[in-house]
């Protein structure tokens, strides 16, 4: 008889287990999902910056120009607010440069170096979209030792419409799988608070406030929530990990603070979604009449 | 009549249930150290009036008091409280399945706002003691038989030293030796100085404890004030 009861015990026992396990497992993918978008989010920001600020434009001088002069322009171009690093282009090194590209030496061909001395000037994110550049070729063609810009507008072009776009696609996605894993994880919690139903009527008869009846369950929820949000967190560490070393210019661990924020907003939304839906689904049930219990 | 002496006053009152009147012009007075039934075929309102006695339906018109509670001014945040004033058994017992018979106790004493442990345990025994089951304290519910698990109930019911126990066809999932073990005890509370309000359909137990009886019939309520005698049982059946 003892054996029979213990045994039943411990499937009763399991089968709740097996139900908040089910919630934490459901919701800790969910947030490393979240996560894993966050970390998109910041590294297309960051891999779209480190494109732009690979683009930049061709700077060419006047061919009698000072070598004074040249480093003077160099360092007044470098103290601008729209530059990120300028570099010298002597003839000798574009024609290397050029004769790599082409594969054949040219100026064996020609007899001499046609290729003009220039500064190649790489923009600072922000100002590397056509507009901008507009104004700054307007700035600096005012300057008489400069003697002609040169950049691809098609180019710049390009990597800001896509990065838009792509942007825009995956905050789009984000937000769908946000509504789509909070209805989820919204479900799971109202179908484990429906199961204990009658015990919180109970709970009610006997006198409990409905206060006193919440507690417990919000608890379990913030917990859930809590052990939820670490279990995505080391996911997304060793995802972090694997991209590591992999791939270099993805965010990496040295970035404490975005990374911290990263599982700080992963946290608080893992306890929002349990704490708000517990909250709701138990509310549900505190209002209700015995007699509908039973549906 | 002395007026704190009454427990239960429901004057002209009507319960509705879903738009639905249930039990029309009720009137129900209840001394303190009373013991009376509701009887009445299924469905003709006792389960409701036993509601709205504990908050649970609100009363139309007329006046309804439970001990110093205003039954129509009642707010949800004092529903609670009402609750501690009574206590309240079921025919399928309710008990929380889920855990222990001393957790079952623990929880409605915790629930009614007991903190100190001593004090805790120290009640649960006494309860346990004069239910007669003491040393069923760590047995799950499903672990004991079905009089037991209401004598637990019954103990649940009596822990916040109540004025008032409503039963709910307390003896209605149970065989009639348990029967009258339960209504034994429910005499005995009621010898202690608690009022007792059970609802029933079990005549028999009707006819060998008799007490104040209220029937419901045909949406209406009506005491029946004739002794012991005059009340026809085989009609009633």
């Amino acid at each position: 008889m003892a054996g029979k009861g213990n045994k039943e015990e411990k499937i009763s026992k399991r089968r709740l287990r097996s139900s908040y396990i089910t919630t934490i497992v459901s919701l800790s993918l969910v947030l490393f999902l979240l996560g894993l978008i966050g970390l998109l989010i910041l590294n297309t920001k960051k891999l779209s910056d480190y494109v732009k600020e690979n683009i930049g434009f061709s700077v060419i001088v006047e061919d009698n120009i000072k070598e004074v002069d040249l480093i003077r322009l160099k360092k007044n171009l470098d103290a601008s607010r729209f530059v990120k690093s300028t570099e010298h282009i002597t003839k000798e090194k574009a024609a290397e440069t050029l004769q790599k590209d082409l594969g054949e030496d040219f100026i064996d061909f020609l007899g001499y170096n046609p290729l003009p001395v220039s500064i190649d000037v790489r923009l600072k994110a922000p100002y590397a979209n056509p507009d901008s550049i507009e104004v700054i070729k307007k700035e600096l063609s005012t300057n008489k030792e400069i003697k002609e810009l040169f950049y691809q507008p098609s180019i710049i072009d390009l990597v800001n419409k896509n990065v838009n776009r792509i942007s825009i696609i995956i905050l789009l996605f984000s937000a769908l799988l946000f509504l789509i894993s909070t209805a989820l994880i919204n479900n799971t919690i109202r179908l484990s608070v429906y199961s204990k139903r009658f015990t919180i009527k109970t709970m009610q008869l006997v006198g409990a406030t409905r206060n006193f009846v919440r507690k417990p369950f919000l608890l379990t929820g913030i917990l859930q929530g809590i052990i939820s949000a670490i279990i995505a967190m080391m996911l997304l560490s060793g995802i972090i990990y694997i991209a590591q070393k992999e791939m270099v210019e993805i965010i990496s661990f040295r970035d404490i603070e975005i990374l911290g924020a990263l599982f700080g907003i992963v946290l608080v939304i893992g306890i929002i979604i349990t704490f708000t839906s517990t909250y709701f689904a138990v509310n549900r049930y505190l209002k209700l009449k015995s007699d509908s219990l039973y549906y | 009549m002395n007026e704190e002496n009454t427990i239960i006053n429901l004057e002209n009152t009507n319960i509705f249930q879903g738009g639905k009147c249930i039990v029309a012009d009720i009137n129900m007075k209840v001394r303190s150290k009373e013991f009376a039934y509701l009887i009445g075929k299924v469905g003709s309102g006792k389960t409701s009036i036993l509601k709205t006695l504990y908050g649970e339906l609100k009363p139309v018109n007329g006046i309804a008091k439970v001990t110093q509670y205003n039954l129509h001014s009642l707010k949800t945040k004092h529903i609670p409280l009402l609750r501690r004033e009574m206590g309240i058994v079921f025919q399928d017992f309710q008990l929380l399945t889920d855990r222990k018979v001393y957790d079952n106790l623990l929880f409605a004493l915790k629930a009614t706002g007991w903190k100190k442990k001593d004090e805790i345990n120290q009640r649960i025994d006494e309860t346990l003691e004069k239910v007669g089951l003491p040393d069923k304290k760590f047995k799950m519910p499903h672990e004991l038989s079905g009089g037991e698990q209401q004598r637990i109930v019954i103990a649940r019911a009596l822990l916040n030293k109540p004025s008032l126990i409503l039963a709910d066809e307390p003896t209605g999932n149970l065989d009639p030796e348990t029967s009258e073990g339960i209504m034994n005890l429910l005499f005995e509370i009621k010898n202690e100085g608690t009022t007792v309000v059970m609802a029933t359909h079990n005549y028999i137990l009707l006819k060998k404890y008799p007490a104040k009886t209220y029937r419901c019939i045909d949406g209406k309520l009506e005491e029946i004030t004739e002794t012991e005698n005059a009340i026809d049982f085989d009609a009633l059946q």
